[in-house]
């Protein structure tokens, strides 16, 4: 069957091959972004309105909730 | 020699120190019994070799002396094996149990544990009040959970525990319909569970682990594992991914579990079908998931990535946590207190086991070590809180940016100079780690200070040395390094290559004949 397909297609398969393997690479990366936006977002949002409030008591125990709770 | 029937199906032809010789078909499952307690199930044709079922490498260590040892046929309870069996030269009683006696067995993760079915209710009760402690403190955090994977097997099928599983799984379904919500999600449970006083280690971005100590003194773990749906298909970690429809799930039913009642999908035989296929219903103590290629691909890419080498450093250190490292400090070590004297924070980053940390702290110096191995430092902890060190010891994960990012958050609110520190961590991570490792220097330094780091290098014109356990340096190119580090803005100030002393790493005897590069860094401010 390999040989047939291999005859009748050539260098196309090995062609195509490739771009599948670059295309599944690609699409990897994409769902991989979903963590680091997760990851970052969680992070403005923890510590991002202590910050703003700009008390360094609050701040200091943001940091320390945040470091203790992941 | 008691075996079956040769017609009736397979036959035990030998037992001995390689393993279990079985001849003939079908393809059955069976438990491997010791003076009446299975320790072990295989299937006759899938998981032999030539008909050999080779023991396990985690069971050989406790095959040396005598057992009554039986073949047992899982489903019916035919005996197809039952002798009395020397193994290895020890003339006693071979015994399968942890270091407090406790018995062990082969459980179906390929594990070896203390399985359900040595245990009686008293030791399940505490387990039991633990999972109804994490399910209701779910609940409070937003989602229904309900029991998974083993566990929901067991109560649907048999209002128990599997005799053969080993722990509690948990599962729930996010209302979420985005992988980014979902992960977020699970983020919030897990703060809302440690503030609950619960201790929590992430398995991916959508599981984590809730670990219980029981009254026998053993900690078990409650596996936590999240799903969701997307586009009618049901996800949820860690193996499943098939056409789902949402009345399956909720309305959340109940179940009955050792006595208790608990939450369960609204059609529970249709998650077990997802999850053991249509022949759920029949035990199977040596069940393999077979999960689609491309349902794992979408789990990995969506959730997992986080535990590079994690599991290969937790076994390592597993029997060596509680007790203090050898006193000798690295080679690095004492060349950062030479070069730098005492800092107002030394940070080790990737402290292992402590030993450098302790050695620091011994000297006055303040110490923050951090690895991501949960408490891998455990035997050091003690010691420093016996001495009154200033040492705190902190869990950090250089592939999750939120640990890096806070971490790094608290060391830059200290006064003082601040030195870091990383034997031979980036030989024992990937390019992840070392951005993830750039990136903690680059925030923990703004303020001032140096980087320290050796590792194992590639020799010239060497491109590829094959993998070894997790935990063992992988040499790196030394320029890639640099290269990796430059671009988060780090000057290198000081860069060499020497031969390591016998025994300062992780490597020892004739494996040290490496070159050890050592590079300094700062960042620019």
């Amino acid at each position: 069957m390999d040989r047939v397909a291999r005859a009748v297609a050539g260098d196309r398969l090995d062609a195509l091959q490739s771009r599948l393997e670059a295309l599944e690479a690609e699409v990897q990366e994409c769902r991989q972004l979903n963590i680091r936006l997760a990851e970052v977002t969680d992070l403005v949002e923890q510590l991002l309105l202590p910050m703003a409030a700009r008390d360094e008591e609050q701040i200091a125990a943001a940091v320390e909730k945040y470091s203790r709770t992941i | 020699m008691a075996s079956a029937d040769a017609a009736s199906g397979p036959v035990v032809t030998r037992v001995d120190d390689e393993g279990v010789q079985v001849a003939g078909g079908p393809d059955l499952v069976v438990d491997v019994v010791f003076d009446g307690r299975r320790i072990w199930s295989f299937w006759t044709v899938r998981d032999t070799v030539d008909g050999l079922a080779a023991w396990p490498a985690m069971l050989r260590r406790f095959l040396s002396g005598t057992t009554r040892l039986g073949v047992v046929e899982h489903v019916s309870g035919r005996v197809l094996f039952e002798e009395e069996v020397r193994l290895g030269k020890a003339t006693g009683r071979i015994a399968v149990v942890d270091e407090h006696g406790r018995p062990l067995g082969i459980d179906k993760s390929n594990r070896i544990t203390t399985t359900f079915d040595t245990r009686d209710a008293d030791q399940t009760k505490p387990l039991l009040d633990s999972a109804e402690r994490v399910l209701a403190a779910l609940q409070a955090a937003g989602v229904d959970a309900f029991p998974a994977y083993g566990t929901l097997l067991g109560a649907v099928r048999e209002q128990d525990f599997i005799g053969h599983d080993s722990d509690v799984d948990l599962g729930y379904v996010s209302r979420h319909t985005h992988p980014l919500d979902v992960i977020r999600e699970s983020f919030r449970l897990q703060r809302h569970l440690r503030e609950q006083g619960f201790a929590v280690d992430r398995y991916s971005a959508a599981a984590f682990k809730v670990d219980v100590r029981e009254a026998d003194g053993g900690v078990r773990g409650l596996d936590v594992f999240g799903g969701y749906f997307l586009d009618g298909q049901l996800y949820l970690m860690g193996e499943i991914g098939t056409p789902f429809e949402e009345e399956w799930i909720w309305p959340l039913g109940t179940c009955t579990l050792a006595g208790r009642t608990l939450p369960a999908p609204a059609v529970p035989e249709r998650l077990l079908e997802a999850t053991y296929g249509p022949s759920w219903r029949v035990p199977d103590p040596a069940f393999h998931f077979e999960t689609p290629r491309s349902t794992h691909r979408r789990l990995n890419g969506w959730f997992r990535g986080s535990r590079v080498n994690r599991n290969d450093f937790d076994r390592r250190y597993s029997r060596l946590r509680e007790q203090v490292p050898p006193l000798e400090p690295s080679a690095l070590a004492r060349h950062v207190l030479a070069e730098e004297g005492a800092p107002g924070l030394l940070v080790d980053v990737g402290a292992g086991r402590g030993g450098d940390a302790l050695w620091f702290a011994r000297q006055g110096i303040p110490v923050l070590a951090l690895d991501y191995s949960h408490g891998a430092a455990n035997g050091v902890r003690r010691v420093a809180g016996e001495e009154g060190l200033p040492l705190e010891i902190a869990w950090m994960n250089l592939h999750e940016l939120r640990s890096v990012v806070a971490q790094a958050a608290r060391v830059v609110r200290r006064t003082g100079p601040v030195v870091l520190m990383a034997h031979h961590l980036v030989d024992c991570t990937d390019q992840r780690g070392i951005e993830g490792l750039a990136r903690f220097a680059r925030m923990s330094l703004a303020g001032g200070g140096r980087l320290y780091a050796d590792f194992d290098a590639l020799l010239p014109g060497e491109g590829h040395v094959p993998p070894g356990p997790g935990w063992q340096p992988r040499p790196r190119d030394p320029g890639r390094v640099e290269s990796i580090l430059r671009s988060s803005g780090a000057d290198i100030v000081h860069s060499t290559q020497l031969m390591e002393a016998e025994g300062s790493g992780p490597r020892q005897g004739s494996e040290a004949a490496r070159p050890l590069a050592r590079l300094v860094a700062q960042w620019r401010r």
